[in-house]
Order: C-alpha cells, then structure tokens, then sequence
C-alpha cells in the first residue's frame, strides 16, 4: 500500500506547490483562497507570506453551516477562541470576533455559499500567525496557520504544530479502508487499521449505501469468493456485479455522508435490459414495490411485487467464483414468466427451467414457482 | 483522515472524561453522570438508543450496525447490522424493532430466536429519496392509536441531488433564487408524515428545515425541534399539528394543490402569514444551537421532579435542556432552561431514553458536524434540585415555581430578576441575531406563603418576543445556590382575562 501514500504525498506536495505559485500575482498581491471541508476543516491548514506582503484572503464558504476567520498574533489562537466563547449570547451579533489586543483581522460571519474576502499588509515581524473560526465549538479543530518569513521555509507537514493534528501527514493512514474482507491472509494486508465495526464482517454481509449506477436506496452486498452485487431496493433488481473486493467506504463515514461507496474491484456485469423480469404480456407496463429481505444463512432473499404479484431472489456465487446464481420464486406465478437478458450486460446465462429465444427465456407459471438462473462472466469480461 | 481527526478528539474526550469523572456530578448533587463503556470497534455515532421490554438496551449507530447492552453484565451483543444512517428505533418486542433509515422505514426482526435479526422488511418508503446527503429521517414515534410519525429532513443546498432518484422530482424552489438554502425536490423532505396502521403514508405538517427530535407530550401532543439555519433564526421546538407550516419554505411545493410557484420568492410576509411559530425558541449561543430529541418525562418522580416536562438533546454543547410548557390562548408556549451542563456529561447529545430504573440515557453523536460519540446516562441520585420548576406567564409578568421553598431576602430582591427581551427575524438568511434587545425591569416581587413561588411584575410585556430572565444570586432556604440561572420564555400570546 506505499504507493498509495507516495500518493497521497505528491499530491499533498502538488497542491501547496500549486497554491504557492497560484498565489504569486503580477502586481505582488498575494491571493489566498480558503474553502472548508467536512469536519470543520479549512482546507488550506497553512500558507506562507513574506513580510509586509499584499495578502488577499478569499474566505468561500463551502460547508452547510457558518463560518468566520480571525487572524491572530503568534500564541494566540486558544485565547481569541476562549475570548469568542465568552461573549455568550454577544457572540452572534459580534461575528464572534472578540475585541481582542490579540486579533489582527477578521472576516465576519460567512454564510454557507457566500464568499467574503479581506486585504491586509503582512506583518514586518516573521512568525506563525493562526487563523481560526471562533463560531462556538469550532475554534478548537478548525484552524490554520499564516507564515510570515523572509525564505518561506516551512516545518514538514507532517512536523507542524501549528496546523490540525489529523491534518499532518504522518496521520493520513495508509489505507483507511479495510475493503477486502475476502483476503484474510492477503500479503498486503494493513496493519493498525481501525476496524471499520465492532466484529469482522463475515461474507455474505451487506450494505445499504450510496453507490454509483444505482438509486440511492441501493444495497451493497458481499459474497463469500470475492464476488459482490449491487441489488437496488429502489429499482427492485439486480443492477450490477463486481469481482476483486467489497466496498470503499471511507470516504462514505468520515463525515455527513455526502459522497459515496466506491466499488472495490472488476464489475463484470451490470443489467441493461428494462426489466429483468415479465410477468404475463409484455406489453403492461412493470409496477415494483420493493418489500424487504429475510437473510438465509446470512444471504439476503429480497422480496418485492411485480404488478401486484410476489417475487423472490436469491443471489449466491457460482461455485467457480465467476459468477452468480440467481433463484427466483414467484409462488403465485399464474401466467407465463419472461426473464430478459441483454448481450451488453457481460453475463451468459444458463437456467434451471425455461426455453430461450433471443435472449427472452420463457417459463411456465408452474416452472416459475422457483428457478435459477446462472450467470457467468464472459471471457475476459469487464464493464 | 477524519475518522483519525475523530479518534484524536475522542481521546481528547475520553482523557477529559477520565479527569471528570472524579466530579461528574451537578454541584448540587441531584444528578451525576456515568459513561457506558462501548465496545471495541464500534464508531459509537449514536443514531438511536431504546429500551427493550426485558431491560436491555438497544442502540444503532451511523455505520448500520443495532446492538444491544444489557446493564447488568455491561455486555454488547450485535443484533442487526447494514443499516444505512439509522436515526431512530421504536421497540415492538424484545426480538422486534422499527428502525427509520435513510431509505425507508423498517422492520428489523429475529424471526428464528437466534438472538439476532433475520428479517429487514419495509415498513414505508413511499417519500423521495434523492441521495442528497443532508436527507436524514428521523422517528418513529407511536400515538396511541398506533399512527407513527416519522420527520423528513429538507436536502441541503451545499449538495446535490443524484442523477437517478426515487420519487417524482419537483424542481421548484431549487432553480433560482434559492441558491444555497435547504430544498425539496423529492416528496415531502421537510415533512413529518404520519403512517396510520393500514399502512398508509400521508403528509402532515410541513415547514421543516432539519428536524432532528420528534416525540410526544404525555397527553399525546407531538413535538418537534428544528435546527437554526436558512429561514430557522434560532432553533425552536414545535407544536406538531396537522396540515399547520411550521417556516421553511422548500417543503411547501409538495403542499396539495400548492399553485404559488417558487415558494422561496414569495413575499416573506405572506409566509409569515402562513405559518405557526415555534412554541418554545432556544435562543442560539445562549440556550441551544442544534437541539436534538424531546422526551417527556414519564418516570413518576424517579427521576427528580420534572414529571411531564421535556428534556432535550444539545449537539454543539455538553447540555440537556429542559422545557416547561403550558398553554396561553389555546397554543403552547413556555420555558427553556438548562438542565445539565458539562460535570462529565459529553456534547452531540442525539438521542434520550429513560431506563427501566427512571435514569436518563443519552446516545451521542457527531457526524460529520460538532458532537462527540458514546452514550451516557444521567442518574438521579435522590436530593431534590435547587431549580426553577416551572415559569408561567401572568397578566403582568411571570410566575416562577421553584423545586423548594426560596430564601426570601434574596428571592425579593429586584437585582436578582434581569429581564431582558428581544425577537428573532424570520428572513431567508442562516439564523437570525436577535432584535430589539432591551432591558425589561421588574417592578414588583410578590413570594407566594409557602415561598415556592414568586409573582414577577414586569414594565412591559410583548407578543413575539423571547424574555430571558437571569436569575442572581438567589438562595434556597437550605442556603443552596440554584444549579441553573438562565431561562427563557417565548411570549408568542399575551395572558388576557378571558383566559
């Protein structure tokens, strides 16, 4: 996983050679912009200005609650925070800006998707000057540092007190994400990962979770030989079906959840037809309600209606690990049951019952009672 | 890098908590704290703490897992796990819950005893679902003739909606003029919806920004708080009542018959005009920033004497706020108050249950947003509080009831009742500071014979405002110093005579 963090490093060295330069404008003006990220964050935690430099400060507020940003005198920042908290029910009407002999400048109040900016000289005197928002509560993780100095020389971020102790390099972890529960004895298996639960999940074991190429009422589910599915309770079907590991949710449960799953691994197949399943003619429009799911050692039976009619489906791995095994019940099949595939979904299919024609498979109401369908990867199939 | 950032904060916490814990207690030592040790591995983002009918707790948390603790052995046992965002549990039975999800609502049931659950069936999806991440739903809570209510959060503005969603899509109030305020594109975000026992999801009341705490009163009334932001000045606690606006404006294209367009662009006024106040404000800064769950007390006295009075939940601080209510000209107003404050007691207090022993139990969370993780309980510990019982409005002034007789020197005392009041605008802006801030001097102290009580004459009394009362250095007849000396009160409706 070094490469990973070799990564995360360059980027990292990408980004602040980038803003340094970015910053450098022709008439000397030093633009600095400031966004936030999730978990009270700047996501600029540091930047450097020489000594009695032009410095505009873009302060975009990109986060769903509000924000300020007080520049302080070296030291200061945890005095200005206590000074901000105890001006009380003062605070809001005073931008939380304490009238401070520590506080050099401030921009007010930020509201979510509004921008404020201010100019300011740079101190003569070289230091380390913090910025902080002091709305309540924030002040004591959401904080950066200003550096004024002649030779813009700067601690090794992952050295730096001045900035956000999760915001150091050394605490990135390698890999925050156990991802691939399938490969227990994998070679690279990460040490002093947090364990995402407090058990090890054990195949099959599923997510409901954001995940691209479904509705957001998608389930996420693992299969004991490195198979997983996407099966959408939003859509009533199977939507699409991935081999080489499970989920990245890292990114999912760092903060409020506004990103998603990302699939871990080759999706080999992903449904294209219109509907996997017919009931009766073809021509009435699919009705589904989706009704839940009962687990059966552990693997999830989903449950839905199709115009009114009950179905059932279990998925399991086909036994060579490249492939699933789709059964369906429908016990009060009374008319013929159409299963559709599509040569672009990646898949051929065998069935336990039925007839095939053109890629429609044609089973009786009484075979459709209960069948399988076996999908399996195409030769070198990836989607 | 976050989960390190919270890991980091927690054993900040957790050090804190060892250090307090030698003092976690109130100083008048009626209620102490005690932090339930979680299991190893768990992200504890508390989204729902209950309890069984056998005494077992049961609590979900953000990464889908349900568990349960039984208090005697300090034992966690995984019921259910895969949830997405479980926010709230209802107990049907010791193998049976209702867990609200983002998705929808659902059961969660062992159906073969094997202790954990087997069977995940949808109770209600029949709301948009846009995958916005700000669509949280929270609930349910049961009415006694078995209607549920659940409460659906508006999408925020700082995110989008995906390319594919559940549920038609109604643009309105999202395409101009509105950029960066809560929305509603999908039904009925901004509603609390009321599922009656055929299974039928109906919309009820609307207006709702971020409704993180819905329970009932116990009389069967529903309240609600809202959380301060777009449209929300400071964020107050609602009366629930059908088909009533209740301020945030997105959720009022999904209103049957809605033909008013936009409704961000209508004149404020005129949505001033439609919709109902909240009956208790906490003021922000001062009472409550992000109020979670209210939950009545129904102890019977164990635990202390604040029966069938409200506590609820504080985020961004280490509180529980306690509301008296009463009604003034038919709607509700009243009181907020701290009840606890730090002594031990952690912030992102989500989530209240009282226990089969009448303590108070407090799952905590954060998300992505200022809180703290674990749960907590709060035990009474048998000394009667040093506290304002409760604060009603009079024809001139307030009444204030006090747990225990006052010592009358200091409770007659003007310089010990600093009135002051101020309102808060209703306007598209994130919050609202306050308006109008004056002083309002006390010119009469009456102390009622059992001295538990003192009538407040105040210089003026105005509909609409917020009066905050800061009590001084007033003493119980045992000599103890009150534990909480803030209060606010919501004049919404003056007292006549006719009431």
């Amino acid at each position: 996983m070094m490469p990973l963090k070799k990564l995360i490093v360059f980027f990292l060295f990408f980004l602040s050679v980038k803003q340094l330069l970015a910053g450098q404008t022709a008439d000397s003006v030093k633009t600095v912009k400031i966004e936030v990220q999730v978990g009270l964050q700047f996501d600029v935690v540091r930047f450097h200005v020489k000594p009695g430099e032009k410095v505009k400060l873009i302060f975009s507020n990109s986060d769903d609650m509000s924000h300020n940003l007080l520049i302080t005198k070296p030291g200061s920042r945890l005095k200005i925070v206590n000074e901000a908290l105890e001006l009380g029910e003062k605070g809001p009407s005073m931008d939380y800006t304490p009238n401070s002999t520590s506080l050099l400048w401030a921009i007010p109040v930020v509201n979510p998707n509004q921008i404020k900016t201010i100019s300011f000289t740079a101190p003569q005197e070289a230091g380390v000057y913090p910025y902080v928002c002091t709305l309540p509560g924030h002040g004591f993780i959401m904080f950066g540092a200003m550096y004024v100095s002649a030779d813009g020389k700067m601690p090794e971020l992952n050295n730096d007190p001045n900035i956000p102790p999760n915001r150091r390099l050394d605490t990135i972890p390698a890999v925050s994400v156990q991802h691939n529960e399938h490969k227990e004895s994998g070679g690279d298996k990460i040490k002093n990962v947090k364990p995402l639960h407090p058990y090890v999940p054990v195949s099959p074991y599923l997510y409901r979770v954001f995940i691209e190429g479904a509705s957001p009422a998608a389930i996420a589910v693992s299969l004991p030989g490195d198979l997983s599915y996407c099966w959408d309770a939003g859509t009533c079907r199977l939507r699409f079906a991935w081999s080489g590991g499970f989920l990245d949710n890292s990114e999912l449960w760092k903060g409020k959840g506004d990103v998603l799953a990302k699939v871990v691994g080759t999706i080999f197949f992903r449904d294209k037809t219109e509907f996997p399943l017919t009931i009766g003619d073809p021509q009435t429009k699919q009705n589904v309600d989706f009704k839940g799911y009962s687990l059966i050692n552990r693997y999830p039976e989903f449950h839905y209606t199709l115009n009114g009619v009950d179905v059932y489906e279990l998925i399991m791995p086909k036994a060579d690990g490249i492939g699933l095994i789709r059964t369906f019940r429908i016990p009060n099949a009374n008319k013929t049951v159409w299963f559709n595939s599509d040569p672009a979904n990646g898949t051929s299919y065998v069935s336990s019952a039925g007839k095939w024609t053109s890629g429609k498979l044609k089973i009786s109401s009484a075979k459709a009672k209960k069948f399988s369908i076996t999908m399996s990867r195409k030769e070198g199939g990836s989607l | 890098m976050i989960s390190r950032m919270t890991r980091r904060i927690l054993t900040g916490v957790l050090f804190c908590v060892l250090i307090q814990t030698l003092n976690a207690q109130e100083k008048n030592g009626s209620y102490k704290v005690e932090t339930i040790p979680m299991p190893e591995g768990l992200t504890s983002e508390t989204g729902g703490v209950e309890f069984l009918p056998d005494g077992r707790l049961v609590a979900c948390f953000t990464r889908g897992e349900v568990m349960t603790y039984e208090p005697s052995t300090k034992k966690w046992k995984l019921f259910a796990e895969g949830l997405h965002d479980p926010l709230g549990i209802l107990v049907v039975s010791n193998s049976e819950l209702l867990i609200i999800q983002r998705p929808e609502l659902t059961r969660v049931k062992d159906t073969d005893g094997d202790g954990t659950a087997d069977l995940y069936e949808k109770v209600t999806d029949d709301f948009g679902f846009s995958g916005n991440y700000h669509e949280f739903n929270y609930g349910p809570v049961k009415d006694k003739d078995g209607n549920l209510f659940i409460a659906l959060n508006s999408s925020s503005g700082a995110g989008n909606i995906r390319p594919e969603v559940r549920g038609e899509i109604n643009p309105l109030g999202r395409e101009n003029g509105s950029k960066g305020q809560m929305f509603s594109n999908v039904p009925y975000r901004g509603w609390v919806m009321k599922l009656s026992p055929d299974g039928v999801l109906k919309p009820f009341a609307s207006g709702f920004r971020s409704p993180n705490g819905i329970g009932f009163d116990l009389d069967g009334n529903l309240f609600a708080t809202d959380n301060q932001g777009d449209w929300i000045g400071t964020s107050p606690l609602h009366h629930v009542q059908e088909g009533k606006f209740y301020g945030h404006p997105a959720s009022l294209v999904w209103q049957k018959g809605w033909s008013n367009g936009n409704p961000f662009l209508l004149p404020v006024p005129f949505l001033d005009s439609m919709r109902t106040r909240g009956a208790v404000l906490f003021p922000h800064g001062i009472m409550a920033n992000s109020p979670t769950q209210p939950l009545c007390d129904n102890t019977g006295g164990r635990f202390g004497p604040y029966s069938g009075q409200l506590f609820i939940g504080e985020m961004n601080k280490e509180r529980i706020v306690r509301v008296m209510l009463e009604k003034v000209g038919g709607e509700f107003q009243g009181a907020c108050i701290p009840f606890f404050d730090g002594n031990g007691l952690r912030k992102g207090n989500n989530r209240l249950v009282f226990g089969p022993d009448g303590s108070l139990w407090i799952g905590q969370n954060s998300h992505g947003w200022l809180g703290d993780q674990g749960i907590q309980r709060i035990v009474f510990t048998g000394k009667q509080p040093a506290d304002v019982y409760t604060m009603n409005l009079t024809e001139k002034g307030f009444d204030l009831t006090f747990t225990q007789p006052i010592d009358e020197l200091t409770a007659t005392d003007p310089a010990n009742f600093k009135f002051r009041h101020y309102y808060y605008k209703y306007h598209n802006k994130y919050g609202s500071e306050q308006f109008d801030v004056q002083n309002v001097p006390v010119t009469a102290i009456k102390i009622s014979d059992d001295r538990k009580k003192i009538s407040l004459t105040l210089s003026t009394l105005k509909p609409g405002y917020v009066y905050e009362l800061t009590l001084g250095n007033i003493k119980t007849s045992k000599g103890d110093e009150l534990t909480n000396k803030i209060i606010c009160y919501t004049l919404n409706k003056l007292k006549s005579a006719n009431f």
